[in-house]
């Protein structure tokens, strides 16, 4: 990225193909819906080569890409009216499917729909930083600059998100009828005690 | 120590960033107590769950679109073109290494040529003088080996990574109905590999999936990037097999620009008329 803030601008391209995959996914999960994920996508690299010269060597490039991310995805829902509500997971899935929201589909019995779906109903700011604290190439130092918090607050939200996902998550199989043979309550956490 | 304090320090103990040897207190309660155990298996399968779900792959179009605002801002007159500091930034250690050998030979023989001349001489070469010229044939031959040594371990190393990556090429490249996540990991190998050998073996595995919009994309996008010469016309020819007609614009560009080699222009003219 100093390449590219001293006037290489190719280096942009090289930028794009390391990192448009993950930033891709990141939107997409954090807003439900492929579309938009690629046009705020589109805009963070807009917005990456318009304010190249403000970029400084004091971070990790990819700490300032998440952080350029979370600002257009915020102008992006300014811009939408409508809060990001749950989504349909086959948005989240690589063909892209524009059926209505996944409150509608919480009875699928794929755990990996379930698990969208309790994504999507996790408080946006809940669902960003535990999206980004998954990131394993993002330190919570990094992650607290992004949010703009200390470390410590940056750490216990991220925790607390992943507690209520696993609470949503819970209650969703525990909802799921009947007749289609319900999993138990556990049967995704039925593999016994882990000890780190 | 209670178990609320290990609750609180449950998701560090998730991390994947903490170290082993970290809450050594909150860690030996948590072998003893199946209560806090629970708690931690079943944060930790909602973890490893979130992990798990795939990783979408965005349409071809970002890329298309990220390369034409690329190119807008760059016909802007905003900045040089990358490949003179590209070239200026690569460094041959057998570059730097030859030269330094070099003058260090010359100033070798200088010094002994020094010392073996005689304050005068009548032509004939001594004794002294033809053994030293042999001493120095033999430091030439030594400095020689050094310098190809130094270069062939380079070149090893260079090979070692680059041979893997080529397998995990051709692993990618056997799947009949290869994911678009695969074919964007060849899109990237193309894109960034150092390695030509293995960004020729990329456009080889894509061949067979040209008529996927996804490669199609990738490809083009690839080829005003490309330097070496023999991969340029690899994807020359590519584009043109694949009777992509967005790639005439790109292809009318190479060939008129009289930067690049004559035998890529001469392809690109010969896939223009093809398209």
């Amino acid at each position: 990225m100093l390449a590219v803030r001293d006037g290489e601008l190719d280096a942009l391209g090289e930028l794009f193909e390391r990192h448009h995959g993950p930033l891709f996914g990141f939107l997409v999960k954090l807003t439900g819906n492929r579309s938009a994920a690629e046009d705020i996508a589109q805009t963070v690299f807009q917005r990456m080569l318009k304010y190249r010269h403000t970029y400084r060597d004091d971070g990790s490039f990819t700490a300032w890409m998440y952080h350029l991310a979370r600002r257009c995805a915020a102008d992006h829902f300014r811009k939408s009216s409508a809060a990001p509500h749950a989504t349909d997971p086959a948005d989240l899935s690589d063909h892209a499917d524009e059926t209505p929201h996944a409150a509608h589909h919480a009875t699928t019995r794929d755990d990996h729909a379930l698990l969208h779906t309790a994504l999507a109903q996790l408080d946006r700011d809940a669902r960003e930083v535990l999206l980004l604290s998954r990131f394993q190439e993002l330190s919570f130092a990094e992650i607290s600059g992004i949010l703009e918090c200390s470390v410590g607050a940056a750490k216990v939200r991220a925790h607390r998100a992943l507690r209520e996902l696993r609470d949503i998550y819970l209650r969703l199989l525990a909802q799921g009828p009947k007749d289609q043979g319900t999993k138990g309550p556990n049967d995704l956490f039925s593999r016994g005690p882990v000890v780190p | 120590m209670n178990c609320q304090s290990v609750r609180d320090l449950l998701p560090d103990l998730l991390d994947n960033r903490t170290a082993a040897t970290t809450h050594l207190e909150a860690r030996a309660h948590l072998a003893r107590c199946p209560d806090c155990q629970r708690e931690f298996a079943e944060l930790s399968q909602a973890a490893q769950a979130l992990d798990a779900i795939p990783t979408p792959v965005p349409s071809p179009q970002l890329r298309t679109n990220f390369y034409t605002m690329l190119e807008a801002e760059k016909q802007a007159g905003v900045a040089p073109s990358r490949r003179e500091p590209r070239a200026r930034r690569r460094l041959h250690w057998g570059w730097i290494l030859s030269p330094l050998a070099a003058c260090a030979l010359v100033a070798l023989g200088f010094a002994l040529g020094h010392r073996a001349t005689p304050a005068v001489s009548r032509g004939e070469p001594s004794a002294e003088s033809i053994a030293m010229q042999a001493e120095l044939k033999k430091l030439r031959a030594d400095v020689n080996k050094m310098t190809t040594a130094v270069a062939y371990t380079l070149f090893q190393q260079q090979q070692g990574p680059a041979n893997e990556r080529l397998r995990e090429i051709l692993v990618a490249a056997k799947a009949e109905n290869p994911s678009d996540k695969i074919l964007d990991d060849l899109v990237l190998a193309l894109t960034l590999d150092p390695s030509a050998n293995v960004r020729l073996r990329a456009i080889e595995a894509l061949y067979p999936h040209a008529e996927r919009e996804l490669v199609r994309a990738g490809v083009l996008a690839a080829l005003p990037r490309e330097q070496n010469p023999l991969v340029q016309i690899e994807l020359i020819d590519f584009v043109a097999a694949a009777q992509d007609p967005n790639a005439a614009p790109v292809l009318a560009k190479m060939a008129d620009d009289e930067a690049i080699n004559t035998s890529v222009r001469d392809a690109a003219k010969m896939a223009l008329a093809q398209l």
